[in-house]
């Protein structure tokens, strides 16, 4: 195993290692400044666990049903060689009626290694790219890779790449509604990312064997139950944007290795389980652990993040833990304790600071505060 | 979010209470509300799987859907909240009262009001609403009478949420965090138990450790439509698999034990929301009433008079999606509403009008000089045009020519003629026309005194006239033509709910 | 008694507690531990009740009903706690009824299709996760003694490695052709599909639903077919899948028969009918090193 990896390896402990996904990689992209965050994904640890065991269990999980429709709905659109999906492809984009090929990227015939069935993927999708005519258009389970921190993540997809006049489109199936022509807003936005971080990494799987990035459309379909119904209907997502959002947050993260380097060697996670699987380690000393590794919290990890109560109670007392804008609308100032001693005189600080801005704005909001409290009784 | 309510949040964190965010209260809160909490099924669209429904706090009533899955079931729940809910809307169409205005008419003396826990709330109702507002009651897919009637009555609140106006329907967790700022992220403020604890909590706790209570979901049931994950799997699941195996079986005292446990169940998730929503509800109550509040509940009850009546005749349910014509008019209609809103809301309330006085757009100070009696001779007729200076410490981004208006004289105007700064302090030169009667000299108290405490704002409280927009009939063929009529269809009433 | 079932349901509740707690913490282990004892419990209670019932007959509780308007389900005899759903007399075995559907399609088929067509032309329906262990079962029947049964239910293989295809269950009989899957070969069976329950329909005295409901299944999925499930003709149907599958006959079969050709050639017959779970093919093994 290289440096990296073990240090890695060393830091997850003795519990099984949890792999990526594309809601990781946004979640990561959407916070890249979070080394803690970045540490422990890549080590594959079980935040979960580890948040709980520190004292801090967040309430992250999901619903059975929601699972069994998910899957029910996924099945059933891809059943009988993907029948709906196709005939919706020929609906919504007009495509051929020959272009009727499925392929099952995810049988290998056997157990084999991420890195042979990746190997496989790469090579199946560039043949198809290469080739004139049928060589494909749809291609259920392929096995992905994506860089992030300098490391490979695999991202295994329960999407279908599809192939239309020579470019490969990204296929979403998820069972929450469109109703009248219209979706939960977060919901499309969540799987617009989720696309925009498999178009990456389908262009990266391609660029392997000296495609173009051209090839993989920045267009991706989303499929979803119609109305309150099982039929499904498609959707068009446009993920430029979220494609260059992602680009550049993905290069702001730093490489693990350099993480890495700022760690004490003997650093780890693991929570030293008995014979009979119970932690030995104490709470305290794994809390301590975790603080050594920096994290970025902000409210926004509530819904992303299964440290997020960890981290929040270690921003106890900041102004980022208010509200995403915050800081800013306070003048920029980190502590709420130096907000309340500049607002109520007790702190002045030199004129021409930037504490001084900070300062006349705090005075001026505290004084109109106070005067309207008082006029109102 | 600004920087006072941030600096209020600040504040809330440091002291582990909630602060004030407003003086008084900015929506109307009705003397006898209906709180529904509605319980979905995780991972469908729309599917109702329980709910706690009543305008008594002592008299909940639980609905359960026993098998969420089978249509019939669903109707049928569909038809005992329908029993509910037209029952309370129609116990407010008795009394009547005279509306005023340039058209005066007869409204219904008080309007229903809906209250539910949060947002999600809204939506469930919303997609209930449209769910069944086209079913019909003959056919082959009948359904009972009173459910499209529910469905238009849902549609119909759920629609006035859109208006920033309207306080027909409310979710708690909104109007709590209105009126209050807690020492954590808006976020997080819409978990109504944790709210509940930084604004009431129990004697002997701070508002911080209440809320970090409120927050394990085995002590404080999510307020819905989302369930517990945990509750989902570890209890749910199983009993919807024992009503659903009993039901198979063919067996009555099985099926009987079964469905009883589920509605135990359900209760446990929903029972303690239910005290949530009338200590919420109470709490709000408890802050006086906004002076504007009572005209635009006025406006609320001419919507209400106006739908009952649209029921009543028989009129069509709301369409599936607006026309381009009806659409562009609400827009627009909202963005004008909600300006009209928020002058009203500063006008009211000093904390809000505060936020203006931050950048400019307001200022407070004192009357430093006045002259009541000056009068304007230079046009054909002699006018009334008192002047007062103010005095103020606030910044001031209004130039001469503006016209300003005092929160505490509505109807004057106020025009400046001069800004002056001189250490640090404003002096604001104003013009002041109309709300005085009509000689030459001012009635006692409609100009301010010298040393009188006075608030100058670059908007007004007034009504402003809509947007010209084209009768829907005239919709332009580039935004699609005029919308059809809605003729009831067979696939409307036939539509999937699975 | 009923106070062992009282006593019983507060521990019921106290563990489904614990579960949702240790849920809660991140604790796997624990939970399902007291998962364990939670089932354990469930199932003592379950025969506790039983026992009372049998004990004190005609007792019905007053279940305070809150909702109206339930659909009861009419009284049947006493209900076994836990028994599956109702099935049918089993006649014959879970393999026999397989080979009906199949035989009746006439491609490889998932459990579920197997499933619907059965329940749609024959008595009776079955769970479709006894299948998955039907092709093991059959598998182990076939290497103890191979050929000695006239069919077996067996795997569809893959035309690139020859690999079992995942979900899908085929008759042994059926020439190797038949029982390969190339890329064009999914939507060449559908459509194969779609014709063979036009012409069972046909073969049918009269209308019967579920026909219809398998049908439409097909039709809404086959361009040209019908316009809504209110109009469907089973002659439209055909015509409609005839007509796609004449675009894509000639090349799946060309890929099927190269396919059976290599099939034959390099596997024994186990590996014919069942497929081959060896490492992959050594061609993708040398694109790997360059």
């Amino acid at each position: 195993m290289t440096g990296p990896e073990a240090r890695l390896a060393r830091l997850r402990g003795r519990s099984l290692p949890r792999s990526h996904n594309a809601r990781t990689i946004a979640a990561l992209a959407s916070n890249p400044g979070c080394a803690r965050r970045a540490i422990l994904d890549a080590a594959g640890a079980d935040k979960q666990r580890l948040a709980a065991y520190a004292g801090f269990p967040a309430p992250f999980g999901q619903s059975r049903f929601a699972l069994a429709r998910g899957n029910a709905f996924e099945a059933q659109v891809k059943a009988e060689g993907a029948a709906q999906l196709l005939t919706l492809l020929r609906t919504h984009l007009n495509l051929p009626i020959p272009e009727a090929h499925y392929d099952d990227l995810g049988e290998v015939g056997g157990n084999a290694s991420l890195d042979l069935r990746h190997a496989r993927t790469r090579t199946l999708l560039a043949r198809a790219a290469a080739s004139q005519d049928e060589a494909g258009t749809m291609f259920d389970h392929p096995l992905l890779r994506l860089e992030v921190g300098g490391r490979h993540a695999f991202l295994e997809p329960d999407l279908v790449a599809f192939r239309l006049h020579g470019r490969f489109h990204v296929i979403e199936i998820k069972s929450f509604a469109v109703i009248d022509g219209q979706a939960d807003g977060d919901k499309v936005a969540a799987a617009a990312i989720q696309s925009a971080v498999y178009v990456l990494a389908l262009r990266d799987a391609l660029a392997e064997q000296h495609i173009p990035p051209e090839a993989v459309s920045h267009e991706t379909i989303l499929v979803c139950p119609e109305n309150f119904s099982n039929r499904p209907v498609a959707v068009s997502l446009d993920v430029r944007k979220q494609l260059t959002v992602l680009r550049r947050q993905l290069s702001r993260m730093a490489r693990i290795a350099d993480l890495l380097d700022l760690l004490p060697p003997d650093l780890t996670f693991d929570l030293d389980p008995d014979r009979d699987g119970v932690p030995r380690r104490r709470p305290a000393e794994l809390a301590a652990a975790i603080r050594q590794v920096e994290a970025r919290y902000a409210p926004e990890c509530l819904s992303t993040c299964e440290m997020c109560f960890f981290c929040r109670d270690e921003a106890r007392g900041c102004t980022a833990a208010l509200g995403r804008d915050a800081r800013e609308e306070l003048g920029g100032v980190e502590h709420v304790q130096t907000v309340l001693r500049l607002a109520g005189r007790i702190d002045r600080p030199a004129p021409g600071t930037d504490l001084a801005e900070a300062a006349a704005l705090l005075r001026q909001a505290a004084r109109l505060r106070a005067e309207a409290l008082r006029e109102a009784v | 979010m600004s920087t006072l309510t941030s600096l209020a949040r600040a504040m809330a964190a440091a002291s582990g209470t909630a602060q004030p965010a407003c003086t008084v209260r900015h929506v109307h809160l009705s003397p006898r509300p209906l709180v529904f909490i509605p319980l979905a099924l995780a991972g469908e669209a729309n599917a109702p799987l329980a709910a706690l429904v009543g305008d008594d706090p002592g008299a909940p009533n639980l609905l359960v859907v026993p098998e969420p899955r089978d249509r019939d079931l669903r109707f049928a729940f569909a038809a005992d909240l329908a029993a509910v809910v037209l029952r309370y809307t129609a116990s407010y169409c008795a009394d009547q009262e005279p509306t005023g205005g340039r058209d005066p008419g007869l409204r219904y003396a008080d309007a229903p009001q809906l209250l539910v826990p949060n947002p999600g709330g809204i939506a469930f109702t919303r997609l209930l609403g449209r769910s069944t507002r086209f079913r019909r009651a003959e056919g082959p897919y009948a359904v009972a009478e009173s459910v499209p009637v529910l469905g238009r009555w849902l549609t119909f609140f759920a629609d006035r949420t859109e208006s920033p106006a309207s306080s027909l329907m409310l979710a708690a967790t909104d109007a709590l965090s209105a009126h209050w700022a807690t020492g954590q992220s808006p976020a997080e403020d819409r978990n109504l138990a944790v709210l509940l604890g930084w604004i009431d909590p129990p004697p002997g706790m701070s508002g911080a450790q209440a809320a970090a209570l409120a927050e394990d979901p085995l002590r404080s049931p999510p307020t819905g439509p989302a369930t517990d994950p945990t509750f989902d799997n570890e209890v749910l699941d199983q009993r919807i698999l024992a009503v659903r195996t009993a039901r198979l079986t063919g067996g009555g005292r099985a099926y009987q034990r079964a469905e009883a446990a589920l509605t135990d169940a359900l209760a446990t998730q929903l029972t303690p929301t239910w005290t949530l929503m009338w200590r919420a509800a109470e709490l709000l109550r408890g802050l006086p009433e906004a002076a504007h509040v009572r005209r635009r509940w006025d406006a609320d009850k001419d919507a209400f008079t106006w739908h009952a009546g649209h029921i009543r005749e028989g009129g069509p349910p709301q369409p599936r999606r607006d026309g381009a014509v009806s659409a562009a008019g609400r827009l627009a209609n909202t963005e004008r509403v909600q300006e009209m809103v928020a002058a009203q809301r500063a006008f009211d309330d000093p904390l809000v009008m505060a936020e203006y006085r931050m950048t400019g757009e307001a200022f407070a100070g004192r009357v430093a000089a006045a002259e009541p009696d000056r009068v304007d001779a230079t046009g054909r007729r002699r006018v009334l045009r008192p002047r007062v200076t103010v005095e103020t410490g606030d910044a001031v981004l209004a130039e001469p020519g503006a016209t300003l208006t005092s929160p505490a004289r509505p109807s004057q105007k106020a025009r400046v003629i001069a800004v002056t700064e001189a250490n640090g302090r404003t002096r604001v030169l104003l013009e002041l026309q109309g709300g005085m009667g009509r000689a030459l000299t001012p009635e006692p108290g409609s100009v301010p005194a010298i040393g009188e405490p006075v608030c100058y704002a670059a908007f007004g409280d007034g009504y402003q006239p809509p947007p010209a927009f084209p009768a829907s009939e005239d919709t332009p063929w580039t935004h699609g033509g005029p919308p059809p009529r809605y003729v009831p269809a067979d696939e409307d009433a036939r539509e999937d709910w699975s | 008694m009923t106070e062992h079932v009282e006593s019983l349901e507060r521990r019921i509740g106290g563990l489904r507690t614990a579960v949702r707690e240790a849920v809660l913490a991140g604790d796997r282990e624990r939970a399902a531990a007291l998962r364990r004892d939670l089932r354990q419990a469930e199932q003592d209670w379950e025969d506790a009740l039983t026992q009372a019932e049998a004990a004190t007959p005609q007792e019905a509780p007053p279940v305070q009903a809150v909702r109206s308007g339930a659909a009861q389900p009419t009284v049947g005899p006493a209900p076994r706690p836990g028994s599956e759903a109702r099935e049918p007399a089993p006649l014959l075995p879970l393999r026999e009824h397989v080979h009906q559907a199949l035989s009746l399609l006439t491609v490889p088929a998932a459990p579920r299709l197997i499933a619907t067509v059965h329940e749609a032309f024959f008595a009776g329906t079955f769970a479709t996760a006894r299948l998955t262990s039907l092709k093991r079962d059959e598998e182990r029947s076939f290497r103890s003694a191979p050929f000695a049964r006239p069919y077996y239910i067996c795997a569809a293989l893959t035309a690139d490695l020859l690999a079992p295809a995942r979900g899908l269950l085929a008759i042994s009989t059926w020439p190797m052709e038949r029982r390969v899957i190339g890329s064009l070969s999914l939507r060449v069976d559908f459509l194969t599909a779609a014709i063979r329950v036009v012409e069972a329909i046909e073969r049918l005295p009269g209308p019967v639903p579920a026909t219809r409901r398998l049908l439409w299944r097909f039709a809404a999925s086959i361009p040209g077919a019908a316009a809504a499930a209110a109009q469907l003709d089973p002659f439209a149907v055909r015509q409609a899948a005839a007509a796609e599958l004449d675009v894509h006959q000639a090349t799946d079969q060309h890929v099927r028969q190269a396919a059976a050709q290599r099939a034959r050639a390099q596997l024994d017959d186990a590996q014919q009918l069942f497929g081959t779970r060896t490492q992959l093919a050594p061609q993708i093994d040398r694109r790997r090193g360059s």
